[in-house]
């Protein structure tokens, strides 16, 4: 029915509130049917001379660019379709429509036009916006491993146990994407499971235990014992052989330590040892001798084992004071007999006691989970269960829970503990597994502050702001002050003082770690493939001799590692130039079959994407978010600053060697003038994501500034475009530069209507290889990064590009990054209802002079952050699920005879 | 002594992480010198009683597994040349298969046309991971609102997976994924899941073979393994009833698509509770082997670690259904290992440019080569009948693209191994008129014993030339 085709989500629900709007207009006193709505008839009256004056060359009379036309609205509804007005409004906004060549609108027209789409046609009332509707979040795996740390007090390392989250609209948070599945929940069972076996202590009194780590046992004998400490992670991270002291079988050795003991009874003193030899046998043999104070503890000999642990335990009355502790080992075979290695690892030493009941202490983090040692009554210890469970679901929820689900909690504890065998703890702490496998710690279920009210917009409850705040500002639950305000009902009081207290707390760098990590996509630095030696022999002009190279390298390694035939049947298509020269003689060796035939790999490149590098760039971007972030700078640094953060391996890499920048080290660094760094685009975390594996990408890098900084991504391509390198191949005699090749891939007029938005920016980024280190020439050739924007701008550098985004389009900078900071907030995608809101929230930055804190603030106090729609409002509407569902089988092609 | 089973787990990895590959594989080796489940405790056949459909031979059940590879394939080295039937020339791509050809078909004529942009525009690698097993046109959607159709996995899975311990397994070598968006405004969950157990919930598959392995036979060493699995589940219990009385009570203040995310938890805990019943039924069994030290950093190495896994799923008859991705759809992975750093997916838009159609051949082989592989050892494996592991199995690996540089949808590159325990004949290159992929899929779901399945997405009837 509808006249315009425009792909956008959820029309079902648009549908609906579309239906809603005509609903409501119609009471508001336009007659019944035929007669036409105040919407409509404002839409004659001031909006339609306006499309009529600017849009009708291309979008009437016949003409319909795009798919859209402004004069063939066969009914009300299908005029007030919020899909195009959203498009109409977002084209006009960023000046991209009318287009740059043709008159435009007056200010007062545009207004006029805006005015009408969000009031009339979207129907939004300013004062009290659609807060719109966020699918109820699961925590996400980062959520989760902070929400556990601060919860249970350890690490569980979520992203190796866990797989990955889907992410929606750019971002991991997103409640409709976060699913869940019988493999997840069975690993949150058991990712449950562990964690209260390893945070909760399961008897009330233990005897004193260390461990004391084997590497701390030295030929020198001065370690002093630190006493134990538990502060690492779990869940596969661990590194047990740093902690173990190694020793050879054939060479004698005595390592020491002294420790302190200091009380006098009855010690349990546990060697931990291991064999560690060669998979293949060696006669080795060697005599191990354990000592404490000179006594005599262990003598035993040991043979070979590929891996083998070994425990010994020995009891032992000792006073008060130090031990010296000490193991010997003596060979028992001749060096020349060795075949292979053998070593002996000394895993650790545990020591336990006093083993007298009188010196038992109350196990580490006990008090963590229980507030005193456990009554003998069974009434008193139901009761004792039902307040430490009920303490413990309050936290875990986030919200108090009833009295039932304590009730249910203390049953299932004492279902255990009155089993023989079991302690009181045992019992609470299996509770405490079903708690943390309930949906309401794994998911964020949101109250409405009044859950009576008929109103279709209500606040949410305090409980819900404060999960709200926590999870968006520090990505893990609300701490005890958040808590204690909502429970007072203050916490919407104190709102800005709540909000400076968590900026100020150093877990508001999950914000900014978990935002710009995947706006500017910075995560992606870790694992994104990029080959330097292609990049650098681009930029000095070798890339023939480099693919010569490679081009050996590959037949070599095919011949080598294909059957012959396989490898003879890929190569004999080969063109590459250069191959023959290097095919003859390496096929020839390779059916000698010679170990390492001419297997020659070219040299290392001069600068590799290394681990470090990758890390640097990632803390650069980080830190320097942070500091916009921190300091409450204006956001339009973020495109256009002075400074940035190096170290001497990044300091390099950009050039900036004159600068004194030395060491590991991250630190904040003031750019030189006319510097072409400062600002994120510039960063080399943005300029290698954007990057293809071998060379710059203007198309992904013009691409990213549109739709992170513009928010005006263009369509997708068409199918069937060919590669630039294909374009390139076109042209035989000479190398094109990125721009040339650009020039002719996007020669068609269809490619071009896009291309002309996207390759002028990232064009003029090409003085940033694909590794993003500055380069005068590429292919041996000068480099022009002189461009113009679709909206008129022109300009001659990337600094000069920089200024024009932070100025001209700092509007739509604003905007942009209003709606990706407003999606990682809400957890959902922003929609047309929320236009509102959003230009609220730029009205304040514009007045706020782009300050960091006018963003914030106005995220916070936006209606979708604050409030939500209530039952009354979701159960009139028809489920948008639903409606979906209908459109997906409807839309399944009948297949082909 | 120390009774706290998480430490005990970790001196265990401590243990496991100094085991090299090759003691795994070694251990599975010897596994794999007997005939499947005698190497493990004693296997309750009566799970699997001969009169039933889906089982072949002497009791023998018949398996199923699909395995993707992203980016389709250079058409022309993949198709043999001629006509069909037994004598076929093996084309370049698919020599690695060398092995066993005569248990494998390849298939011409299927086709995926919901993968074709239709009404949908860009966006052809999300929609030819999401249509795969599905057969549906997909919603086009970044975020809210995924929906596709249940995959045929989980259709039979639902059928016969009341058999198995597990109805099925989801495996993945690709554990890398991209923030923001995937492909043309779809939603990632298109192409990192092949499973989908309805059309909102896709079965999010598992990256780390250490994992894998403990969650078919528990954590620990191969003396512990089993007492640890059946602890667990016995703690689990009183829990899923605690937490199930929880979901309800919440769910029935929710409505929409709050109420559909409690519906997911709920199903899987109902699912988690039929597992923990059969596991009192069905012995688990416990290979003489340790677990796998978790991702290995080699590609090569991790894909032959998740195979093995598969291997040893169906060998115990822990399930008989499996997915698996090499690599998620539209991949831009570098094969350095093999001299090439430009990316896969870079590469496949090719234009007919001599030079990188050959680099994808060469990446197409190399997948192959990874596929031989397991299919051998499929083939070595004895099954309880005394056929192969394979002869019982029916083994989909393909792509839902043909030619990746035009992103055609009709005439996938589709392989089949396995007989199916001796329904399908192999050997063959098959050639049929165009018909859907998910006729093919109808047929093999027949084998393993699911009824009345009239359609599943797309089909039009099912794919007999195959048997």
């Amino acid at each position: 029915m509808l006249e315009f085709q425009i792909n956008t989500p959820n029309r079902g629900l648009h549908l609906h509130l579309v239906a809603r709007l005509m609903v409501a207009a119609a009471i508001m006193g336009a007659s019944v049917s035929g007669a036409e709505t105040p919407a409509v008839t404002q839409f004659r009256r001031e909006v339609e001379p306006v499309l009529k004056e600017y849009c009708s060359d291309c979008h009437a009379d016949g003409e319909s660019k795009g798919g859209v036309a402004f004069d063939v609205f066969k009914t009300d509804a299908a005029l007030l379709h919020p899909d195009l007005w959203f498009n109409v409004l977002k084209n006009t906004r960023a000046g991209l429509m009318p287009p740059s060549k043709k008159p435009r609108p007056s200010v007062a027209e545009q207004q006029t036009l805006e005015r009408w789409i969000k009031y009339a046609a979207f129907g939004i009332d300013p004062k009290n916006p659609d807060p719109g509707r966020v699918t109820v979040r699961r925590l996400n795996r980062v959520e989760y491993r902070s929400t556990i740390r601060d919860l249970m007090g350890i690490d569980f390392n979520s992203e190796v146990e866990f797989p990955p989250d889907d992410t929606g609209y750019g971002f991991d948070n997103i409640g409709d994407v976060l699913t869940i599945s019988p493999m997840l929940l069975e690993k949150y069972m058991a990712a449950a499971k562990d964690i209260v076996g390893e945070a909760v202590p399961l008897v009330g009194k233990v005897v004193p235990e260390r461990s004391i780590p084997g590497s701390r046992f030295t030929a020198a004998g001065t370690a002093q014992d630190p006493g134990m400490g538990r502060g690492r992670g779990f869940g596969g991270r661990a590194n047990p052989q740093e902690a173990m002291r190694t020793m050879n079988y054939y060479e004698p050795a005595t390592v020491s330590m002294a420790t302190q003991v200091d009380k006098a009874g009855t010690y349990r003193i546990t060697l931990d040892l291991a064999v560690k030899g060669n998979f293949d046998f060696d006669p080795g043999r060697c005599l191990i001798v354990f000592k404490v104070d000179g006594r005599e503890l262990l003598r035993q000999e040991f043979g070979w084992y590929d891996n083998k642990s070994f425990s010994f335990d020995f009891d032992a009355k000792w006073e008060a004071g130090e031990k010296k502790m000490t193991f010997e080992l003596e060979p028992l075979t001749p060096v020349e007999k060795k075949i292979n290695s053998l070593d002996m690892r000394i895993a650790r030493v545990r020591l336990q006691g006093p083993l007298e009941k009188e010196h038992w202490i109350t196990p580490k983090n006990h008090e963590r989970f229980f507030t005193r040692q456990a009554p003998d009554g069974s009434a008193g210890r139901r009761a004792y269960a039902k307040e430490l469970l009920g303490n413990f679901a309050a936290r875990a929820f986030r919200r108090p829970v009833e009295t039932a689900t304590a009730d249910r909690l203390a049953a299932l504890a004492e279902g255990v503990y009155t089993t023989p065998g079991k302690s009181f703890e045992a019992g609470v702490a299996h509770a405490m597994v079903a708690v943390l496998a309930s949906p309401r710690f794994l998911f964020r279920l949101e109250e409405p502050a009044d859950a009576t009210a008929k109103d279709p917009v209500s606040d949410v409850d305090e409980y819900a702001l404060a999960s709200r705040l926590s999870y968006f500002l520090w990505s893990t639950m609300p701490d005890d002050e958040l808590i204690a305000l909502a429970g007072k009902g203050e916490l919407r009081k104190n709102q800005a003082a709540q909000v400076r207290r968590m900026l100020a707390d150093p877990r508001s760098e999950k914000m900014v770690q978990n935002f710009s990590g995947q706006w500017l996509q910075t995560r992606d630095v870790e694992g994104i493939a990029i080959n330097a030696r292609a990049v650098l022999a681009r930029d000095d002009g070798t890339e023939k001799q480099a693919r010569q190279q490679q081009a050996e390298f590959r037949a070599q390694l095919a011949l080598r590692t294909n059957s012959l035939q396989g490898a003879v049947g890929l190569l004999s298509t080969n063109t590459v130039g250069g191959t023959n020269a290097a095919g003859p003689a390496g096929f020839a060796a390779g059916k000698k079959g010679k170990q390492g035939f001419g297997f020659r790999r070219p040299v290392a490149p001069r600068v590799e994407l290394d681990r470090e590098l990758r890390d640097a760039m990632r803390n650069e971007t980080e830190m320097f978010v942070s500091s916009i972030v921190h300091e409450n700078r204006p956001v339009t640094e973020l495109i256009d600053s002075g400074y940035t953060f190096l170290n001497e391996k990044l300091a390099k890499v950009y050039g900036l060697t004159n600068l004194g920048v030395t060491g590991t080290e991250m630190r904040r660094v003031a750019l030189p003038s006319g510097s072409p760094r400062g600002g994120v685009l510039t960063h080399g975390s943005a300029l290698v994501v954007t990057s293809n594996p071998d060379r710059t990408s203007p198309v992904k890098r013009g691409l990213f500034i549109l739709e992170n900084f513009l928010g005006t991504p263009v369509p997708p391509p068409p199918p069937n475009i060919p590669s630039l390198e294909a374009t390139e191949q076109d042209i035989k005699d000479r190398e094109l530069t990125m721009r040339e090749a650009m020039q002719i891939h996007r020669e068609k007029p269809l490619c071009a209507s896009c291309h002309a938005r996207m390759d002028g920016i990232g064009l003029a980024f090409e003085n940033f290889n694909a590794m993003g280190m500055w380069r005068d020439k590429e292919r041996n050739q000068e480099i022009d990064t002189a461009g113009k924007l679709i909206t008129g701008e022109t300009f001659n550098t990337v600094a000069e590009l920089k200024r024009i985004l932070a100025t001209e389009h700092r509007g739509d900078f604003y905007r942009c990054l209003t709606e990706k900071f407003l999606t990682y907030a809400l957890g959902r995608g922003t929609d047309y209802y929320d236009v509102e809101s959003i230009d609220q929230i730029v009205g304040r930055l514009e007045k706020g002079n782009g300050k960091f804190s006018a963003l914030l603030m106005g995220v916070v106090e936006s209606a979708p952050f604050q409030k939500m729609r209530t039952r009354a409002t979701e159960t009139a509407s028809a489920d948008p699920t639903e409606a979906h569902n209908g459109v997906a089988r409807g839309a399944v092609k009948p297949a082909k005879p | 002594m120390n009774t706290n089973p998480l430490l005990n787990r970790n001196l265990a990895a401590e243990r496991m992480a100094s085991l090299s590959r090759r003691r795994f594989l070694r251990g599975l080796g010897a596994c794999m010198a007997l005939p499947a489940f005698e190497s493990f405790s004693p296997f309750n056949l009566s799970a699997a009683p001969a009169a039933l459909p889906g089982v072949a031979g002497k009791a023998a059940p018949v398996r199923m597994a699909f395995i993707y590879v992203p980016n389709g394939t250079i058409p022309s080295a993949w198709w043999p040349g001629g006509d069909a039937g037994k004598d076929f020339v093996m084309p370049p791509t698919l020599e690695p298969l060398a092995k066993v050809r005569h248990e494998m078909q390849v298939i011409s004529g299927l086709d995926d046309i919901n993968a074709d942009p239709g009404p949908d525009g860009a966006g052809d690698h999300a929609r030819a991971g999401g249509t795969f097993l599905t057969g549906v046109r997909i919603k086009k959607t970044a975020g809210s609102d995924i929906y596709a159709g249940v995959s045929i996995d989980q259709v039979v899975a639902s059928q016969i997976g009341h058999l198995t311990r597990f109805a099925s397994l989801e495996l993945t070598c690709d554990s890398v994924r991209k923030a923001g968006n995937c492909d043309s405004g779809y939603s990632c969950s298109y192409e990192y899941n092949l499973a989908w157990r309805s059309p909102t919930q896709p079965m999010s598959p598992e990256p780390n073979p250490r994992l894998v392995f403990e969650r078919l036979f528990g954590t620990g060493s191969p003396g512990e393994r089993v007492q640890n699995l059946k602890r667990r589940q016995q703690e689990q219990q009183s829990i899923l009833d605690f937490v199930m009385e929880d979901a309800n009570a919440v769910q029935r203040k929710l409505n929409g698509r709050d109420r559909q995310k409690l519906d997911q938890y709920l199903t899987s805990i109902r699912e988690i509770e039929q597992r923990i019943e059969k596991a009192e039924r069905m012995p688990v069994s416990n290979p003489a082997m340790e677990a796998p030290s978790g991702i290995p950093s080699n590609f090569e190495e991790h894909i032959a670690l998740m195979s093995d896994m598969m291997l040893l799923a169906f060998q115990t008859d822990s399930t008989r259904i499996a997915t698996m991705l090499f690599a998620g759809e539209g991949s831009n992975r570098t094969f350095t290992e093999i001299g090439l750093s430009e990316g896969h997916h870079n590469l496949t838009h090719h234009r007919n440019v001599q030079d990188s159609v050959d680099k994808v051949k060469q990446i197409d082989f190399w997948y192959m080569k990874q596929l031989a592989k397991f299919l051998e050892k499929m083939e070595q494996t004895k099954d309880v009948d005394g056929q192969s592991l394979l002869h019982n199995s029916m083994i989909v690996y393909g792509s839902g693209n043909a030619d990746g540089n035009r992103h055609t949808h009709t005439n996938l590159p589709i392989l089949l191994a396995g007989s199916g325990g001796g329904a399908f004949k192999g050997g063959r290159y098959v050639k049929t008129k165009p018909v859907p992929l998910t006729n093919l899929f109808l047929s093999m779901a027949d084998r393993l014993g699911a009824k009345g399945i009239e359609r599943h997405g797309d089909s039009t009837g099912r794919l007999e030339i195959i048997a």
